[in-house]
């Protein structure tokens, strides 16, 4: 059995927890856009950098993945 | 599967391979990309900008002047009162990384797909951040700039000089990478190969890479903010 | 798929400063100094604007000036014409009372003049009468009671003439 495969599967898992950031970041942002309407060109603004920093760690992980299935 | 990704990743990214030094001086073909998008970049400002005037304005010139003012305004608006000197600059990143990850809506490889760019990128990145920093504060506020708020976070701040070019160039590469492989594979997978991958190109060739290279920007742009304040 | 070259990392930071630079002077650059002129347009147009401004508020306080010291004259003017109407007035009315006055006078002495004349009727009726008394007296032969008598009856007469 390859275990290449399981290890770019585990190496996916870095997905779920930028979801759950991103969607953290989300319903904060649109809390916060409820109540002060005025400041949504900030909100969006530091909602954007989040959910970058965020997305960064599924990319880490689908790089791994990526790596891991091509490197054999 | 893995032939597409072998096809996708594992190509010989040489453009010229020259025989010395182990492949670390080979011109690689994003470079060619780039100097391609580049050469299109030059020719169309050139085009877009000769004969203005200042009464009587076209089209054309109306509408290059409200993209610019746009820019400037995005970036600017990033970079805050003291850093805004670098908004023709980030200005100028920002189109150059959203052409480079628009050429894959006409079939090509983008150029940042390939690491050596993002890399060149980040370390642009890092070094104008550092040197804003320099400028603004002088030798010694700098040096001393990297104990603050605390003595304790010194060695965090140090790594962080690696860590910010790091992030930067990883999260540009993975991103584009990533909308490049799903593209492929979307490709790969469907059996009407047009529509569909047309449709989900919409989202993965513009909306991402222009997400990416505003994100780029962005982070940048604040690091210089953070830096000259 | 990691690696990278340095040549190609130099290329790109190059490429970069190229576009950077060709940006900088065409696209900036140009736009930049279409703005700037524009600028110095409007600057120079809100300048002539606010002189001109000042130009007609110059005259038009002049003009003010002048329908002030216009309004002034008119007064003047009215004063005076008021002036000579009074006078006038004036003249009239005393030339009016005067001629009143002598018509009075004029008016007195015809009366005086007429009086005179009635006067002048009065006494030759009187001297009439008396010639008449008298024819009478001479005439019939009276005692001294009839003389008496007549006397009364005379000065009876003479009044009733008189008043």
């Amino acid at each position: 059995m390859n275990l290449t495969a399981l290890g770019a599967a585990i190496a996916a898992f870095t997905g779920i927890g930028a979801g759950i950031g991103i969607g953290l970041a989300t319903a904060k942002a649109t809390d916060a856009v409820a109540r002060q309407p005025e400041a949504d060109g900030k909100i969006m603004k530091l909602l954007i950098l989040g959910c970058a920093l965020a997305e960064a760690t599924a990319i880490y992980g689908f790089v791994v993945a990526i790596m891991i299935i091509s490197s054999t | 599967m893995k032939e597409l990704f072998d096809e996708l990743l594992k190509e010989d990214k040489a453009f010229i391979h020259i025989p010395y030094g182990n492949g670390l001086f080979d011109l690689y073909k994003s470079v060619v990309v780039s100097w391609i998008v580049i050469g299109i970049l030059i020719l169309l400002i050139l085009f877009l900008t000769h004969g203005f005037k200042v009464h009587n304005i076209s089209k054309r010139q109306a509408a290059v002047e409200s993209f610019v003012l746009w820019i400037r305004g995005v970036t600017g608006g990033m970079l805050g009162e003291e850093g805004v000197r670098y908004q023709d600059f980030m200005a100028t990143v920002l189109i150059f990384i959203c052409a480079c990850n628009l050429v894959g809506l006409f079939g090509g490889t983008p150029p940042t797909m390939d690491m050596t760019v993002t890399v060149a990128l980040a370390l642009m990145s890092i070094i104008l951040v550092e040197a804003a920093g320099l400028r603004k504060k002088g030798v010694g506020k700098w040096f001393k700039g990297f104990t603050q708020p605390m003595a304790v976070i010194t060695p965090m701040n140090i790594l962080e000089l690696a860590i910010r070019p790091l992030s930067l160039c990883m999260r540009l590469f993975g991103n584009i990478l990533g909308a490049t492989v799903i593209m492929e594979l979307i490709k790969f997978v469907m059996p009407l190969p047009i529509i569909f991958p047309a449709l989900l190109s919409v989202y993965f060739d513009i909306f991402d890479g222009a997400i990416q290279a505003y994100v780029f920007v962005f982070l940048t742009s604040l690091y210089i903010k953070e830096a000259v304040e | 798929m990691l690696n990278v070259s340095i040549l190609s990392i130099g290329c790109t930071v190059f490429n970069l400063l190229l576009l950077f630079f060709v940006a900088k002077k065409f696209l900036f650059g140009r736009v930049d100094e279409v703005l700037v002129k524009r600028m110095e347009e409007v600057d120079e147009a809100t300048l002539e604007a606010e002189e001109a401004k000042q130009k007609a508020l110059a005259t038009q306080k002049e003009y003010e000036d002048k329908i002030a010291s216009v309004d002034v004259e008119k007064e003047h003017i009215l004063s005076e014409i008021k002036k000579k109407g009074y006078v006038e007035y004036d003249r009239i009315v005393s030339d009016a009372k005067k001629k009143g006055e002598q018509i009075l006078v004029e008016a007195k002495h015809n009366a005086e003049v007429e009086n005179e004349r009635a006067k002048e009727v009065y006494a030759a009726q009187l001297t009439d009468m008396v010639i008449d008394a008298a024819s009478k007296i001479a005439a019939t032969k009276h005692s001294s009671e009839d003389d008496k008598k007549l006397y009364d009856k005379f000065i009876i007469e003479a009044g009733v003439n008189n008043e």
